[in-house]
Parts: structure tokens; sequence; C-alpha cells
């Protein structure tokens, strides 16, 4: 039997400094056993999370950022934040790292099939959102569903993720691409104001349509009542949680919301989900 | 369910024949306390007198602290092989305890395999509770001074002899050559099991109190049963259903370790990002009753405490459990809510 809190050995292929403050870089890591590169693979759906390790710093939950039509690597975008991503920031290709995964529910993407697609990401939290959008690009995804709209807010362009392939999906007729910053700058081409209130504007219709929000947590208390008020169900809502976590498969007993676990039973949940639970987000 | 009947000198002597192929652990005296031991002659055993241990017998399955993973440049899972062993002599609170454990540890996906080792190589032989503790409510969250839940053979002392009911066959193999109980005996043991069962706390209403949890989340109610507590986690270490744990590296012996860790503490809920959705004493408290008397009956329609009442028994500060369940079953928290 596996052993759920041993990590696969990994190895560093190639870091991204993705924003100009350099505060967010992605990781894209490669497996040193074929086994275990076949086992993620294997169970691998947009949305789920793995847990990073470190020996000597511990571990830390992170998003997964790549769909796995991507290649034999998992990226992971992580902000310099505590003691385990300040640690990871210092690390460079070529070295080895471990990694537990992957990890939760996921995005239930078989559901959504036929529908409209809402995806909202503020920030950081927009890597599971990108995994997700990439995996349903893909031309053996795409036809699975009907329209998708994206808005991405930032607090300034230079914290914008992912630059190259969002510019790409700008382009593209099989997806519809908005994006917001906090405050306006020379040659900004797209929206200027905070997410809440470019969703007010923008007015997505409802009908068909799941609305996918992550961000963090000051984004989402203000978009999820212009959602509503725009006609979206709670059932068709559907948001991305964080707590802090250690084992990630539902034995340590923190990150408890009620009597579900955000690492084993989520990190996705509807706000349905959410409003049947105690609110201690 | 047989019933055979043994004289204490001879549990002894069956003992000594345990302890050549098993490791049998029994409540010793260590010098300071009361505690579950390897025992290696019978004579140490302290099987009469004796309320219960301080520390709670899911430190034999779970404990304290346990390496998880030696690192030699990646890390590798320590596969300890586990002699059989036999447990003698806790009380049905701290058994009935071992089963939410593994409702917690054990499941079809990510099964704990340090648990799942331990606690699959283990016999465990109850002692029921003929005097229970004034802390003692085991009856008043489903349990009994008697219960045989994971037990595979419970002891009930009859004066100079027990009388041992066997569950399961790992139990009956152990005491196959026992005379059975006599109908007389038997009678004897069930009159005095009634009358010390009927002389415990009432069973709560299980639903009722859940309901009155989920009303008061967002209460002052917390900030008041909260006042005293000093945050010194003893309740959540003592306690038999409690499992949560940290996971940290010890850098200098190259291993992962798992250690208890409890709600109770400020950080253990604390992200990196400074927000904690646990910030006071308040929340932490909410968490541990709420988790006991409402969360574990969401999961599996259980009270997720077994009523050993070491967490009143060992508070500093003298927070009883019990009455804040009392006082929640009381309170019109709709009209509280703010």
């Amino acid at each position: 039997m596996k052993n759920c809190y041993e990590p696969f050995p990994m190895h560093i292929d190639r870091v991204v400094i993705e924003t100009t403050d350099a505060t967010l870089k992605s990781f894209e890591l490669t497996f040193d056993r074929k086994e275990d590169r076949e086992e993620f693979f294997s169970k691998y759906n947009p949305g789920q999370f793995c847990q990073l390790s470190i020996f000597g710093k511990g571990e830390a939950p992170i998003g997964i950022a790549s769909a796995a039509w991507e290649g034999d690597f998992v990226r992971f975008t992580v902000q310099k934040m505590g003691k385990f991503t300040t640690a990871i920031h210092a690390m460079h290709a070529g070295d080895p790292i471990g990694m537990r995964g992957p990890l939760g529910n996921g995005f239930p993407l078989d559901e959504w099939k036929g529908m409209n697609l809402l995806v909202i990401g503020g920030g950081c939290a927009f890597s599971t959102l990108y995994a997700m959008t990439k995996h349903i690009l893909h031309p053996s995804h795409r036809a699975d569903y009907a329209e998708i709209t994206a808005l991405y807010g930032t607090r300034n362009s230079g914290l914008c993720l992912y630059k190259p392939v969002i510019e790409e999906w700008h382009n593209r007729s099989d997806i519809e691409v908005h994006q917001a910053i906090d405050i306006a700058e020379d040659d900004w081409k797209y929206h200027v104001g905070f997410v809440p209130a470019v969703l007010e504007e923008m007015a997505p219709k409802p009908k068909n349509t799941v609305a996918v929000l992550c961000g963090p947590p000051v984004m989402t208390r203000f978009t999820l009542p212009i959602l509503t008020k725009l006609g979206f169900p709670p059932e068709r809502i559907f948001t991305s949680l964080e707590k802090r976590m250690k084992c990630g498969v539902g034995h340590c007993g923190r990150c408890n919301i009620g009597h579900k676990y955000v690492c084993k039973d989520g990190p996705v949940f509807t706000l349905k989900e959410l409003q049947e639970l105690p609110n201690e987000i | 369910m047989q019933a055979k009947w043994i004289s204490k000198k001879d549990l002894q002597k069956l003992v000594a024949k345990w302890v050549k192929k098993y490791a049998v652990y029994a409540p010793v005296y260590n010098g300071k306390e009361l505690a579950f031991q390897i025992v290696e002659k019978p004579a140490q055993i302290v099987l009469d007198d004796y309320l219960n241990t301080r520390y709670p017998a899911k430190s034999l399955i779970l404990p304290q602290s346990e390496v998880l993973m030696k690192y030699d440049g990646i890390l590798h899972g320590v596969e300890n092989a586990e002699k059989e062993k036999i447990i003698l002599g806790i009380r049905s609170c701290d058994a009935r305890a071992m089963r939410l454990l593994d409702h917690a540890l054990i499941d079809d996906q990510n099964p704990d395999e340090y648990w799942k080792r331990k606690r699959d190589s283990a016999i465990i032989f109850t002692l029921g509770c003929n005097e229970p503790e004034e802390t003692c409510f085991c009856t008043a969250v489903g349990g009994s001074p008697f219960g045989t839940n994971e037990s595979d053979g419970l002891l009930i002392d009859m004066g100079d002899a027990y009388c041992i009911y066997l569950m399961t066959e790992k139990g009956k193999v152990l005491f196959k050559d026992l005379p059975d109980a006599d109908e007389a005996q038997l009678k004897n043991v069930k009159k005095m099991t009634k009358q010390v069962e009927k002389d415990m706390p009432a069973l709560l209403p299980k639903q009722e109190l859940h309901d009155a949890l989920m009303a008061s989340f967002e209460t002052d109610f917390w900030k008041d049963v909260s006042q005293s507590c000093l945050g010194c986690g003893v309740c959540t270490f003592l306690c038999p259903s409690c499992f949560c744990f940290d996971i940290v590296d010890e850098t200098v012996r190259k291993e992962r370790v798992r250690n208890w860790d409890t709600c109770m503490f400020r950080t253990y809920s604390l992200e990196a990002s400074g927000h904690n959705p646990r910030p006071t004493k308040a929340e932490r408290t909410r968490q541990r009753v709420m988790h006991k008397f409402a969360y574990w009956v969401d999961l599996i329609d259980e009270i997720g405490c077994t009523g050993c009442g070491r967490c009143v028994k060992y508070c500093p500060v003298n927070i009883d459990i019990r009455e804040i369940a009392a006082t929640a079953l009381q309170q019109d928290f709709e009209g509280m809510k703010k």
C-alpha cells in the first residue's frame, strides 16, 4: 500500500518569473520515477493541488497550474510569502524537490459539459483557473463546452500571470477574455476597476452558465453578491478555498469547515455547499 | 458472546504466558503515575483500584511523537514491523475512541499506514468500570462503563475473579481453556453492571444538541464559555478521540516527524498570509466542542466524545464540556444572533 505522506522525488525543470516585482514565480517540476508520473497523470483533474515538500522547510499546499496535455511536467505558481515559499523562491532549475498529489477534488468538468463557462480570477489565485481553461481550450475538449468567458483582474499590469498565453487568448475566437487592473496605466487596452464592478458592467447571462471564481477573500466577498444579483443560482457558482494544511488527505484535522475538510472534500465547493456549512472561512 | 470466569491469580499466570509471545501493554505505575507500558512481570499490572490513566490509550497507536520518514536526499517512509500486541485493561471510553480514530485516519484512498499497522496488530481487552469517577459521563454520549465497542474481550471485576465476555475470535483464542461463567455468576454480573449504569448521567439528546450548537455558531455564547480558557491545550492532548497532528522536519536527526497538535493553539489555523479563521479562543473553543458534538454527528451520526472526563478533570481553569453542552441545550440562540 502506498504511504500517503511520502512525497514523489522530483526535480525543478524550469523557473519562470511571472510578475515584474518577482513575488510570483512558476516552477515546472518533472518526475524522477516513471511510475510516479503515470500515477499522477492517471488521477490529475484541473483544480487539484499538491503538497510541495522541501526537507527542513516542510510542506506547502499549492494549486496545479498546468494542463495534462502540456507535457510531462507539473507547474506551480508560488507567491513568496512564508518560510516554505521563500525557500522555493531561492531554488533553481535542476534542484531536487518533493511533491505529493494530486490532492483534493478539482473542478467537476464532466458535470459542466454542454454549458457556458464564466471564469473569474483575481491575482495569484488565477493559477488553477488557468490550468482548467487551458485544459478546456485543447482541441479534444473544447467542443464539450459552449461559450467561455474569462475575467482576470490584477492590481496592476505587471502582476498579471502567464502573460504570453493570455495575450494569445485575446486573439482567439473560442474564448472571450476580459482583463482588469485597479488603477489606469498608459497603453492599457482593457478594463480599469475592481473585478466585482467590471463583472457587473459585463453583465454575463446566467442561462446555462456556470461561474467559477478564484481570488483573494476580499474579491470573493464582493463578487459573490454580484453573481447572485445577475441571477446565478448558488449551485452554479463554484469557488476554490484555501486553508492551512499539513497532511492534505483529511487526517491531520486542521482545514475543516464544519464536517468538511478543504483538502479532501474540496478545495472546490459550490456556493450552495458553503451556505450549508458554518461561516468559518 | 462467550462468557468465561478466571480468578485474579490465574489471570496473572495467563499474562505471564502472553508476555513471552506478545508485547503486553497494561496500566503500570511508572514512578510518577499510571500509564500504559510494556509489561515484563504480571505483578506490575495495576487493574484494581485504578480509574483511568492520565494519557489516553490512543497513544499506543498514535504516539505523541512518531517518525514518519527518514531523509537521505529524498524522504523514505519508515516501515516498522509491528509485534502483535495485547492491550489489557483499557476503559471502554478509550476503546470506543479507537473506532472514531479509525474513521478519521483510514479511508479507501489514503489510509494512514502507520496507524493501521499498529491498530491491526493490537488485541484489546477492556476493563469494565465498577466505580466510575465523578468526571465520567460515557453514558451521556452513547457509551457504557461496560461498553464492548472495539474490544476483543471485556473484563469485569467480580472481587477475586474476573468475568470475561469475549467478542471476537482473537479474544476467544487467548482465553480458550477457561471454564465458562455459570448462570449464578452471570446473574451477579448483570445485577452489578445494571446498578452502575443506572447511577450514571442520562443520554444527551444528540440531534437536539447538534442543532443547538449549529445555531450557536455566530453568537457570543462562545465568548462567554471560553472566557477563562488559557489555551493550554491539555483538553485536546489528553482526549482519546482527538487525532490532530502536525508534521515537522527534524533536520539534525534527518527525520520527518508527526506530533500531536491542538486546535486550541492560535498558530494551528494561522495562514501564511496572516489570515486566521480562528483568531481568538472563542472560535477555538467552539471548534473543539463542535467537532465532538456537531461535526461527528454530521459525519457518522455519533457523538465524537467518549465521556472519559479527562478534559474536565485536567483543565486548569475548570472548563467543563458537560456544562457547555447542557447550557447550549437551554439557550435561545436565534434570539442571540448578531
